[in-house]
């Protein structure tokens, strides 16, 4: 009797024996767990989670239920709260029935490496929390006036600020405040309107946080608002990726689990309020003086994070609650802030565009440009923005998750062991490859591998491509005489890029037929968005590409211009600007007219569905083509005409 | 004769290698020299269809060819359905309803079935994609169709199938219904209550006829 068990976040899934552990299905499927005492049940780092439910994309129903019962063992390892959120030893847990395991950050060998560092912004300061800094007359008989109409004449007299209301747990903390500090307060006042914290004597330091919530990312940047300083960043895995890899399947959960979105929101909530102390602890400061959090995200995201429910997104004709802006306080989500902090949540486009592009235009500004820009935001989900100052259209498009190495036989996230970069002899048809995590090439050194990441399975792609391994059509041409090329399981065709002795998993890593085919689906989806776009524009050439996403700074870019990711375009006007969304986010988070702006622009934008094209079917069965079935590509025909017939 | 087979062969490999003008033609070719239109559709481009299934199947031909065979098998069909007999047109393999559930929006899989399934003779009726849930019923009853064809490309929108198959069961019991499409397995199929799905559009069309002449079976000894 054979069990299916799933891996997250990696992915990695499998057919295993009745009566194993945990621990060795995860050794058989290559996925790695810490066990420091080599699975004796000593150590207590191998902890796993279990998801109960039905997960409908692997068609799994797991539960607690189809484990061996809880050990001795295991309790004296699992803290309070562990137990009740389904935890369990690796190594002591024996697999009965299918189950769905989520590995911990802290449990996972070689953690992953998250490629979202701040980049340099240039934005005038101008942040809706500033702080002011009064000393008020001390109140006597003859000028008993209460404490807060006090505050509010100085903060008159001294700033003529006019108007002002306060937060209500501001108001709570003033009479203690004001005579802690002698009657000498600093006075934080969101959007020049509202008090949202007093504090005593002078304190010119203005805390803020901009999130940038990914589908499998999370990234925060602890900033000096007054400065625009990043004082620390912080990052981890969405701790959502347990209910779903990509937005379809998060959707999914919340509509077939009746507390579905109330798990998946907490889930996000803890994620960030993690980074929150993550953070105060970097940088030596407390979360009480975070006064202003910015957050991006994806559609489906945004409505997860807001407690809001996100079935409509998930169907056509893709509603999303709100498109504007809004303000929450950060009280209402429970993320760890000053009591009297706002969260701004940047607008969002219509379907999967959310806030997170348009944290790329804010950063970008493409409606300022005269040079069309063609703005592709790889990731789980390919969003796409195209124009100038004329127009701006957007679309998004489902890429999935083969350019993030997930679906790919040997596909692995980017982490140490992640085959990132390859080079494919076309004579001999013999590779050389580079791990993330060494700095030599495969012919210098053993490489250790085990497995290949998204930009690995680009390049890998191209490369074969290239050699003449594989036609433009994808399929593999069996006729060359290489003993890398062969038929692998289910007598499909696959290329060996890495024999078992070079690598840490002790087996080939290969690229077969199907990972091709998924890739090819992948790309045919992002050409098509930007094709149809353009047609829509009415351009047949962009004067630049943009790819932004902390994978776009990745890939190269002259293999995905081969593979066909994108129109041809000069590879001179092809720029990587990484995590553009989160630069959006710090910047609303430094200048609040930015946030006026973000609104108007995004009214703008026109959202295109690309599936109800006219086009869309014959654009994207040519797509699928390397590097296009019919599109010339003058800027690379060079690369093109060397191909081997 | 040798004519007459050497078309039918060179049409089959028109479609496999998806040459459209070539196609038209073998067809044109065929109607002039007067044989049976019946025949070149069976024996000429849906056996040429037949091949591109198994090479689908193997892997060796992806989504573009198919889509490209289709293309060239419908400009055959075009030219060559006008002239099909009389006695011929009634004679039907079974009534099908097809198409992509409500708040979907992809139908590139389900144009795939529904061409194997107009090849192989069957009479189709495709609701197009984002339909409403009753109109499938509404269709089955209007049609006394045989099978009804849900697909569903998001795990989204696949519940949308549960509900139509509860709908199709309570009005017509005896009604087959496959569903198919990217989350769909056969897991899905028992948890659903449908009564099949297929990996791919030519093991649908296996399927289906299958279950067609099943409930054939049944109608026949009911009347008797």
């Amino acid at each position: 009797m054979r069990h299916r068990v799933i891996f997250q976040p990696s992915g990695r899934r499998g057919e295993v024996e009745d009566g194993k552990t945990l621990r060795e299905a995860a050794i058989e499927l290559g996925v790695g767990i810490e066990q420091v005492c080599g699975g004796n049940r000593v150590c207590g780092k191998c902890k796993v989670q279990i998801q109960e439910g039905y997960f409908a994309k692997f068609d799994v129903r797991s539960s607690m239920k189809n484990l061996s019962p809880m050990s001795e063992e295991e309790l004296r390892h699992l803290k309070d709260g562990e137990v009740e959120n389904n935890f369990r030893l690796a190594c002591a847990a024996r697999i009965h029935g299918d189950v769905l395991v989520f590995v911990p950050e802290e449990s996972r060998v070689g953690g992953q490496i998250v490629r979202k560092a701040a980049g340099e912004i240039s934005v005038e300061l101008d942040p809706a929390v500033r702080k002011y800094y009064v000393e008020l007359p001390r109140p006597s008989l003859e000028d008993p006036e209460g404490d807060y109409e006090r505050l509010l004449r100085a903060l008159k007299e001294q700033h003529g600020l006019e108007n002002l209301s306060i937060d209500y747990p501001a108001l709570k903390a003033l009479p203690q405040v004001l005579r802690e500090g002698k009657w000498k307060v600093t006075v934080a006042v969101w959007q020049g309107r509202e008090i949202i914290k007093v504090e005593p004597g002078y304190n010119e330091r203005t805390l803020g946080i901009a999130f940038d919530v990914g589908t499998t990312t999370v990234v925060g940047y602890l900033t000096d608002i007054s400065t625009g300083e990043v004082l620390a960043i912080d990052s981890m895995m969405n701790p959502q990726v347990s209910f779903g890899e990509d937005v379809m399947a998060r959707i999914t959960y919340a509509m077939e689990h009746e507390d579905g979105l109330r798990r998946m929101h907490e889930a996000i909530i803890g994620g960030i309020n993690k980074i929150v102390s993550n953070l105060c602890e970097k940088a030596k400061v407390s979360s009480d003086e975070i006064l202003e959090l910015v957050l991006v995200g994806n559609t489906a995201m945004h409505h997860i994070y807001l407690n809001i429910y996100p079935e409509y997104l998930g169907v056509s004709p893709f509603t999303p609650a709100l498109h504007r802006s809004i303000d929450v306080k950060a009280r209402d989500l429970k993320i760890k802030a000053a009591p009297g902090a706002n969260v701004h949540v940047l607008p969002i486009e219509a379907g999967f565009v959310g806030a997170d592009n348009m944290g790329v235009v804010v950063a970008l500004e493409p409606e300022k440009k005269d040079e069309v820009h063609l703005i592709i935001d790889i990731g789980t989900n390919g969003e796409i923005v195209l124009g100038n100052k004329e127009k701006l259209l957007s679309t998004s498009c489902a890429t999935g998750p083969a350019f993030e190495g997930a679906q790919i036989t040997h596909g692995m996230r980017a982490a140490p062991g992640a085959i990132e970069r390859v080079r494919i002899d076309p004579e001999t048809k013999e590779p050389r490859y580079k791990v993330i995590g060494k700095e030599e090439w495969s012919d210098e050194v053993k490489s250790e591998a085990r497995g290949i990441c998204g930009s690995g399975i680009i390049e890998v792609v191209a490369e074969m491509f290239k050699a003449g391994i594989i036609k433009n059509s994808g399929v593999f041409n069996m006729k060359l005489e290489t003993p890398r090329l062969r038929r692998g399981e289910n007598n499909q065709p696959e290329y060996v890029l890495a024999w078992a002795e070079e690598t840490a998993i002790g087996k080939d890593i290969t690229v077969t037929q199907s990972d091709v085919r998924a890739v090819q689906l992948a790309k045919g989806a992002l050409y098509t968005g930007c094709k149809i776009l353009m047609k829509r524009y009415g351009v047949s050439e962009v004067d630049r590409v943009v790819l932004a996403g902390a994978f776009g700074s990745y890939i190269d870019k002259e293999a995905s211009m081969v593979i066909g990711m994108f129109p041809d375009c000069d590879l001179s006007k092809v720029v990587a600007v990484g995590n553009a969304a989160g630069d959006g986010a710090r910047i609303a988070l430094l200048n609040r007219r930015k946030r006026e702006e973000a609104n108007r622009v995004a009214r703008r934008i026109k959202y295109i569905e690309l599936t109800v094209d006219p086009d869309f079917q014959t654009e994207f069965m040519q797509a699928m083509y390397f590097p296009h079935m019919k599109d010339k590509f003058p800027h690379i025909q060079h690369i093109l005409d060397r191909i081997p017939k | 004769m040798a004519e007459k087979e050497q078309l039918l062969e060179e049409m089959r490999k028109a479609v496999i290698e998806f040459d459209e003008d070539r196609v038209k033609e073998l067809a044109n070719r065929w109607i002039e020299l007067g044989y049976d239109a019946n025949e070149a559709i069976f024996e000429g481009l849906a056996a040429g269809m037949e091949v591109v299934g198994e090479l689908f199947a193997k892997n060796e031909y992806f989504v573009p060819e198919v889509l490209m065979c289709a293309d060239a098998l419908y400009a055959g069909l075009d030219i060559l359905r006008p002239h099909i007999k009389a006695e011929d047109k009634t004679e039907t393999k079974g009534v099908v309803v097809i198409g992509t559930v409500e708040g979907d929006v992809h139908d590139i899989g389900k144009n795939l079935v529904k061409l194997m399934f107009e090849v192989a003779g069957f009479e189709v009726h495709d609701l197009g994609k984002d339909v409403p849930l009753e109109k499938f019923v509404e269709e089955q009853l209007r049609t006394d169709a045989d099978l009804v064809c849900l697909s569903a490309m998001m795990t989204t929108t696949m519940p949308g199938m549960k509900k139509v198959i509860e709908m199709l069961r309570e009005r017509n019991p005896n009604v087959k219904i496959m569903i198919g499409g990217a989350p769909v397995s056969e897991k899905t199929v028992e948890m659903y209550g449908a009564d099949a799905t297929g990996k791919d559009a030519a093991s649908a069309l296996e399927e289906a006829i299958k279950m067609v002449s099943s409930l054939r079976e049944m109608k026949r000894r009911k009347e008797i």
